[in-house]
C-alpha cells in the first residue's frame, strides 16, 4: 500500500514509517498538513492511505481530514493521537480509525490498515 | 549530545533494509538525543513567560512542544517521559483555557517539569543503551520537593537530597547520563550538561547547591577548573565543586585545588564516594559534632580542653583515669582521642599501645598533648602509632583546628572503609561489627534487639534476564528503601551479594514482624524498567530475637535458618527464628536444592 503519514514530529513520523515499512507498505514522511495537501494534489503520487498526527501547527489532523474532504480527495484517512481517541473519533466518524499514540501503536497501526 | 538549538533535528534518513526492531532502537536514541534540545527550546519559553500577562504565543509553543512530546515519548515506550510530559501539556492548556494568561505559579511548575523531564531523559538514555544501568522509581512516602531551592535539608536525611540540585558537566554524553542516573537512583536532583557554556547558561538562571565538573574538555585540558574561576571571581558565596577527571597528574589536581574545587574524583567514578563528598558539601551542617575523649591525668585540664572543643560544636568527655578509657570508648563512640603523654599509672604511649592491640580502634586517631618539646622523645611517643603531637599550653583555636581537621578526615576514611561500594550500606564487616556492639548493649540495658537477614527473591533470573546492570538497580533500589524507610538508629548493610542484614534496636519480635512486612510489601510495589520491560521483585526475611538468640553468633545463624524456611516456604515473606531454628539442619534430602540461603544460586 501507497501510504502518505503526516507528522510535525519527525520522530513520531519516523516510527510509523518504521512500523508501515516493515509491514511492506511503501510510505512517504511529510511534516505538516499543507505538504500533505501539496503531495495529495499530485495526481501521480497516487496515495492509498493518509495516516496523520491530529495535533500539529496550523493546520490540525482533523482539518487536513476536512480539507481533504472538501477538496474532493476520498483517500482512507487514519487519525493518531495523544489524547483518549474516542471523542476525537466521534468527532469525524467517517474517518477509517483513531489510534492512540503510546507503545500499543506497533500492533494497533498495522492492524488498523490490514483492516482497510 | 547533538542538541541542535532552536530548529527541530531530524532522524538520520531511515535504513529501510534494516529490521524493524533495529530501526526502532535506532529512532528511540535519536529520540532521546535531541530531546534536552527541545527541553532547552522550552526552558527558553519558559523564562520568557511573565506572571499575570497575557502570552498567547509561548503558551501555544510549549502546548505544541510538551503535546509531541507526550505522543513521541509514549510511541518510544518511554511512559514517564510521556507523563511528565503530559503534566506540563496540561498545565499550559489551563492557562491557555483561561484565556492565556500566565499564573504567578505556573513558570515555576514547568521548570520543575523540565527538570523532572530533562533527568528521566538521562535515566532513559541509560536505559535504552544495554550496557547501562536501567532507571527505577520507588513508590512510597517521599516529600514532593516544594520548591527548586535548597531549602531546610536536614542533614543526614536522605529523602532530603530531593531539594538538593546538583549540575554536572562532562563532556561524555554517556558518562554524565550514567552518573546523573546513578545520583538520581539516591535522591539527588541532577542536571546534566556537556558543554561549559550550557552550565554557565544554567548557574546564572539558577544556583544549585553543588557542582560536579570534569577537569579536561575538548577546548582545554584545564577547562573546568578554568571554569569554576570563572564563576567564583564574581561571588561572594561560591559553589562547592566536585571534580571528576580522568587525569590522576599532579598538575590536574593542583589547578582543581587552586580553582577552589573541594574534592577530586579520578574516573572510572565510584559512586558512593562521590556520593560521600556530595553528601557532605550540600548538607547545611555536618550529620554529628565530632566525638573527642580527652584522657588527662590534670583533671582540671581535661576539663578545660573538653570544653574548648565543646565551644567549637564538638562533644567532648574529659577522663582523668587511664583505666577508663576503654569502658567509655565501648559507649562513646570517639572521633578521636586526646591524650596527655606523661600519667602516672598509665603512660600515653602505653596506653596508645593497648589501644591498637585491639581491632576496633587501630585506626581510632590519637593527639598527644604534652609538655615535652624534645623532638627525639616525641617521635618515640609517635613512633607506637599516634597521630599527632600538641605542645602545652596549647592556644584554643590550634587545638580546635588540629582535632576538627583529623577527626574529620578521618571520619571520611572510615566511612569509605566501612561502606559498601555499590549500595553505600555498611559492608559485611561493618554490619557484624555492629550487631556485637549492639548486642552487648542490649545485654547491659536489658532491652532486646532484632537483627534480619534478607535475601532477593529469585536475584539470578533477574541478572540472568536483564543483565547485571539491572541487576544492580534492584540492589540499589532495596538499599535505598530500606534507608529511606527505617529509623535514624537501625543498622542496614549488605551482607553479600543479594543478602541485605538489618539490625533492629530496641524492637521486639511483632514490632520487627510489622516493620518488615511493611518493608517487603513497599518494596514489592517497586517497577522496574529494563530495556522498555517492566517488572517487580520480592524478598525474603528471616529475623532472629534477643535475648531468644543470646550471642551475635547464635542470631546470625538463626536469622539463615528462619530465611530458608521463608524460602521454602514460597518467598515474599517474613519468618521468624523459633528455638528449633538452632537445631542442627535435618538431613539433606538425596538431591540438594538450590534453595540455599547461602549462596547466590537461584535464591
Amino acid at each position: 500500500m501507497r501510504i502518505l503519514i503526516v507528522d510535525d514530529d519527525p520522530f513520531a513520523g519516523a516510527m510509523a514509517e518504521a512500523i508501515l515499512d516493515a509491514e511492506g507498505h511503501d510510505c512517504k514522511l511529510v511534516e505538516s498538513g499543507v505538504e500533505a495537501l501539496d503531495a495529495l494534489g499530485e495526481a501521480h503520487e497516487g496515495f492509498d492511505l493518509v495516516i496523520s498526527d491530529m495535533h500539529m501547527p496550523l493546520l490540525s489532523g482533523l482539518d487536513l481530514f476536512r480539507e481533504m474532504r472538501e477538496r474532493g480527495i476520498s483517500t482512507a484517512f487514519v487519525l493518531l493521537t495523544g489524547d483518549d481517541p474516542e471523542p476525537l473519533h466521534s468527532q469525524a466518524p467517517e474517518i477509517a480509525a483513531c489510534l492512540m499514540k503510546d507503545a500499543s501503536l506497533e500492533v494497533t497501526l498495522p492492524a488498523a490498515v490490514a483492516g482497510l | 549530545m547533538a542538541a541542535e538549538r532552536g530548529n527541530v533535528p531530524i532522524p538520520a534518513a531511515p535504513n529501510k533494509a534494516e529490521s524493524f526492531q533495529i530501526r526502532k532502537a535506532r529512532l528511540r536514541t535519536s529520540f532521546l538525543s535531541q530531546l534536552p534540545g527541545r527541553l532547552a527550546d522550552a526552558r527558553r519559553a519558559v523564562a520568557k513567560l511573565r506572571a499575570s500577562e497575557i502570552d498567547h504565543a509561548h503558551l501555544d509553543a510549549l502546548y505544541i512542544l510538551f503535546h509531541t512530546l507526550k505522543g513521541s515519548g509514549a510511541t518510544f515506550g518511554f511512559r514517564q517521559i510521556s507523563d511528565a510530559a503530559e503534566s506540563a501539556e496540561q498545565a499550559v492548556r489551563h492557562a491557555m483555557d483561561s484565556g492565556g494568561r500566565v499564573e504567578a505559579a505556573l513558570p515555576a511548575e514547568l521548570a520543575r517539569l523540565l527538570d523532572d523531564l530533562a533527568a528521566l531523559a538521562l535515566a532513559a538514555e541509560v536505559q535504552v543503551d544495554p550496557d547501562v544501568t536501567p532507571g527505577f522509581e520507588l513508590p512510597g512516602p517521599e516529600p514532593e520537593p516544594t520548591s527548586g531551592h535548597a531549602l531546610g535539608a536536614r542533614p543526614g536525611q536522605p529523602a532530603d537530597r530531593s531539594q538538593r540540585m546538583v549540575y554536572l558537566c562532562d563532556d561524555d554524553p554517556d558518562l554524565a547520563a550514567q552518573l546523573a542516573g546513578q545520583l538520581g537512583c539516591f535522591g539527588y536532583r541532577v542536571r546534566a550538561f556537556t558543554t561549559l557554556a550550557d552550565l554557565r547558561e544554567a548557574v546564572d538562571a539558577e544556583r544549585p547547591s553543588a557542582m560536579i565538573l570534569d577537569v579536561v574538555f575538548p577546548e582545554d585540558e584545564n577547562a573546568g577548573p578554568k571554569m569554576l574561576a570563572e564563576l567564583r571571581a564574581g561571588e561572594e558565596e561560591a559553589i562547592p565543586c566536585i571534580f571528576i577527571s580522568c587525569r590522576d597528574d599532579f598538575g590536574g589536581r593542583l589547578q582543581a585545588v587552586r580553582a577552589g574545587g573541594s574534592a577530586y574524583c579520578t574516573k572510572p567514578i565510584k559512586t558512593v564516594e562521590l556520593l560521600e563528598f556530595l553528601d557532605r558539601l550540600t548538607s547545611p551542617h555536618p550529620p554529628e559534632p565530632i566525638n573527642v575523649l580527652v584522657v588527662d591525668d590534670d583533671r582540671e585540664l581535661a576539663q578545660f580542653h573538653a570544653t574548648v572543643l565543646e565551644e567549637a560544636g564538638m562533644v567532648a568527655k574529659a577522663v582523668s583515669d587511664p583505666e577508663q578509657v576503654l569502658s567509655l570508648l565501648d559507649t562513646f563512640d570517639a572521633d578521636l582521642v586526646l591524650m596527655d603523654m606523661y600519667m602516672p599509672d598509665c603512660s600515653g604511649p602505653e596506653l596508645s599501645r593497648i589501644l591498637r592491640q585491639m581491632p576496633g580502634h587501630v585506626s581510632l586517631p590519637i593527639i598527644y598533648v604534652s609538655s615535652e618539646t624534645d623532638v627525639e622523645r616525641q617521635h618515640k611517643a609517635l613512633a607506637v602509632g599516634a597521630d599527632g603531637f600538641l605542645t602545652k599550653p596549647i592556644e584554643p583555636d590550634r587545638l580546635i583546628a588540629e582535632v576538627g581537621l583529623r577527626a574529620e578526615r578521618m571520619r571520611i576514611l572510615h566511612s569509605l572503609m566501612v561502606r559498601d561500594g555499590l549500595t553505600g550500606l555498611f559492608n559485611h564487616n561493618a554490619i557484624m561489627q555492629f550487631l556485637e556492639v549492639a548486642v552487648a548493649n542490649a545485654r547491659r540495658a536489658g532491652t532486646s534487639l532484632c537483627f534480619a537477614m534478607l535475601d532477593v527473591d529469585h536475584f539470578k533470573s533477574v541478572n540472568d534476564t536483564y543483565g547485571h546492570p539491572t541487576g544492580d538497580q534492584v540492589l540499589m533500589a532495596l538499599s535505598r528503601t530500606l534507608r529511606l524507610r527505617l529509623r535514624d538508629d537501625d543498622l542496614v548493610g549488605r551482607y553479600g551479594g543479594e543478602e541485605f542484614a538489618v539490625v533492629l534496636n530496641g524492637v521486639g519480635v511483632e514490632q520487627a514482624r510489622r516493620i518488615l512486612d511493611a518493608l517487603r510489601t513497599s518494596f514489592s510495589n517497586v517497577t522496574f524498567f529494563s530495556d522498555g520491560q517492566e517488572f517487580r521483585c520480592t524478598f525474603s526475611v528471616g529475623v532472629a530475637h534477643f535475648p531468644t538468640f543470646d550471642t551475635p553468633d547464635a542470631m546470625t545463624e538463626a536469622a539463615d535458618r528462619a530465611l530458608y524456611r521463608a524460602k521454602k516456604g514460597g518467598r515474599n515473606r517474613v519468618e521468624i527464628a523459633t528455638e528449633q531454628d538452632t537445631l542442627p539442619e535435618p538431613e539433606p534430602e538425596p538431591a540438594p536444592t538450590p534453595e540455599s540461603t547461602g549462596t547466590s544460586d537461584g535464591s
